[in-house]
């Protein structure tokens, strides 16, 4: 009925640094069910520490990938980034409610809003479903943040910055949601930290967006 | 006959599993003696969560060793998952039985008195394993239909404790239900640890409360406990089926949107006060509970006011009010601006306060209101007690009614008591 403590260890496949702080951490699968936007509990072997962390790759990938920002005072952050191809790691789900209605996917029009590693589910979503209709804003404080941008068609991502003016927009994501306001009848997906998602909240509340079209993911 | 002892903290599952547990024991040729009289058996089974569970589940664990030092005494619940290997090294104990494994309790103590290694780890885990609860501590029928919880609510500790969530296949549901009525309950409550996500290969809570109105059997249904989310239309049009109670224990936990948020709810403020709003304009006298967390990290007292508003504005018969309490593991543990203790003893007062205002508006709104009273117990004095189908206190004094059966009354006004009661008349 429950996985044993075996079970829940999965061997580390690799660890590719996209910035000197991010990578993305590649776990062995071992065939577990997962809905693009649900999340994992992951801490080095043999820790009782463990945090949530949104899967980074997609439905159909034989492996589970992470987004992870190293964090200055951080624990488990700093002990995946020592991982090494064969290591393991401590496992549990895939978890979450953060996941696309199934009949929305083919017709529906979808908001993402990401603050920094937030953008790990939108990037599971966008790779799961090819044609999906989708903008995504992505705010980060640098341009360099701008995780893996090849994996979204250009007209569809838009990079918001704060610390330099290499985005698309000069300015927090939030801003950038005042300026432009979005159509009632999009379905729209938060992630990230907890000021971008209350404050997005009332934005699109305002601009008209039933409660039940916004879902959100609270990074701490 | 050896003699057994059993003592439940916390919740309604607890509850369930406990009376399963008497019941096997019943059957088991064991005698059933209160907690406080001599025992050779005491099962403890415990709760975790909040510091104040803890407290009490370690007071009662002494008190059974006072008790009956020779005792062999047992710990289960949610303690037994979170405590485990302190738990192992107090010699009071003689068995630390994890949930998983709870419902094999009946099995550990027969291997021990047959002399046998009871080593707990040894037995199977399954959660649903329990033997339908004939001999109960409650008029009321507790019955299991789901247990754990995927939510990861920052403040709780119940994932932990209490595994992922995993639901009872809808057929044996339906057969425990249709054997408690047959052996003569006349109320049936739902429990598990989050009942709105239930799903038996694709049956979901909606269509399974759907089919257990439609058993036979003179019973009503009671949802308890329940998270507001997911809900759709048709969740509130069951509870014009006459065996559905008009009462829900819906978990607001707080007020303010921003509370709500960093708890990680998967509902707001604003959803919440929409599907109180439904269900009254659906049923004017719906019966509303809740529990609200007073002193979560960096509640402000703006966010309290959003809390007691909220209250009011909503009008909850009873808040059950908790202190936050840091629970080892959870995300809350490492957050910062921990509210002070004398702090949240304030504010559970003042969620206190509405509570008891609110319980009395809705007395006194039910005055003159017909109620279908199932006699649980009779007083002293020889007043009749029990629930209405809106889970209200009821006192009758009236002749030639028995225990167990459902009577229709009237609601004729209010009685000051420890608690306050409503008072009735035949119909």
């Amino acid at each position: 009925m429950m996985n044993s403590d075996f079970d829940s260890l999965h061997q580390v496949l690799s660890l590719r640094m996209l910035t000197p702080t991010a990578y993305v951490l590649r776990v062995e699968r071992k065939g577990l069910e997962f809905k693009a936007g649900q999340h994992l509990l992951l801490g080095r072997n043999g820790s009782i520490e463990s945090r949530e962390y949104s899967v980074y790759s997609t439905e159909s990938d034989d492996f589970f990938e992470v987004l992870v920002k190293e964090v200055d005072d951080g624990l488990v952050s700093k002990q995946l980034k020592q991982l090494k191809a064969g290591d393991k790691v401590k496992l549990d789900g895939p978890l979450g409610f953060f996941t696309l209605e199934p009949e929305t996917i083919a017709n529906g029009k979808f908001l993402f809003i990401a603050t920094g590693t937030g953008i790990s589910p939108f990037h599971s979503m966008v790779k799961s479903y090819p044609g999906l209709n989708y903008r995504l804003l992505h705010g980060v404080r640098y341009s360099n943040e701008a995780y893996d941008r090849q994996d979204y068609e250009p007209s569809r991502y838009i990079l918001c910055t704060t610390g330099d003016q290499g985005g698309d927009f000069y300015g927090r994501v939030t801003d950038f949601l005042r300026k432009n306001p979005v159509l009632k009848d999009t379905h729209c997906f938060l992630c990230g930290n907890f000021n971008m998602i209350h404050e997005a909240f009332e934005i699109l509340e305002q601009q008209g967006v039933p409660s039940s079209q916004v879902h959100a993911e609270v990074y701490f | 006959m050896k003699k057994i002892a059993f003592k439940t903290l916390g919740c309604r599952l607890n509850q369930y599993e406990t009376d399963a547990l008497a019941s096997r024991f019943h059957s088991g040729s064991y005698e059933i003696v209160d907690f406080n009289q001599q025992a050779d058996i005491y099962v403890v089974n415990t709760c975790t969560v909040t510091n104040q569970s803890d407290q009490k589940s370690r007071q009662t664990i002494n008190q059974a060793h006072r008790q009956n030092s020779d005792a062999m005494v047992v710990v289960t619940g949610c303690m037994a998952n979170n405590y485990k290997e302190s738990l192992l090294e107090s010699k009071n104990i003689s068995y630390v039985v994890d949930n998983e494994r709870k419902a094999a309790i009946f099995g550990i103590v027969e291997k021990h008195f047959r002399g046998e290694v009871a080593d707990p780890e040894g037995f199977d885990r399954d959660v649903f394993s329990y033997e339908a609860a004939y001999k109960t501590f409650h008029t009321r029928s507790m019955i299991k239909i789901q247990d754990g919880c995927n939510n990861f609510c920052t403040f709780c500790i119940i994932p932990k404790v209490r595994g992922r969530a995993t639901s009872r296949p809808a057929a044996d549901i339906y057969q425990n239900i249709r054997s408690v009525v047959e052996h003569g309950f006349k109320e049936v409550v739902l429990t598990g640890v989050n009942i709105g996500r239930y799903n038996d290969n694709g049956l979901n809570f909606e269509q399974l409360v759907e089919n257990i109105l439609a058993l036979p059997g003179d019973f009503r249904l009671r949802i308890s406990s329940i998270e507001p989310d997911g809900f759709s239309d048709r969740f509130f049009q069951l509870f014009a089926h006459p065996k559905l109670t008009p009462h829900l224990h819906l978990c607001l936990q707080s007020g303010s949107e921003s509370v709500l948020l960093r708890m990680r709810r998967m509902y707001t403020a604003k959803e919440f006060r929409a599907m109180a709003d439904k269900l009254r304009s659906l049923y004017p006298d719906f019966n509303l509970t809740t529990d609200i967390i007073t002193g979560f990290p960096g509640e402000t007292e703006e966010d309290m006011e959003a809390t007691l508003q909220l209250s009011r504005e909503l009008k909850f018969s009873h808040i059950h009010t908790f202190k936050y309490s840091v629970r080892t593991g959870t995300r809350a543990e490492r957050m910062p601006d921990q509210i002070p203790e004398k702090l949240k003893n304030q504010r559970s007062n003042a969620v206190r306060k509405v509570s008891e205002v609110n319980k009395r508006e809705y007395f006194t709104q039910m005055i003159g209101k017909p109620q279908r009273l199932l006699v649980e117990r009779f007083g002293a004095d020889g007043v009749a007690r029990g629930y209405g189908q809106n889970y209200i206190p009821i006192r009758l004094k009236a002749k030639g009614i028995e225990k167990n059966t459902f009577v229709d009354v009237v609601l004729d006004g209010i009685h000051e008591g420890k608690e306050l009661e409503m008072t009735a008349v035949l119909l």
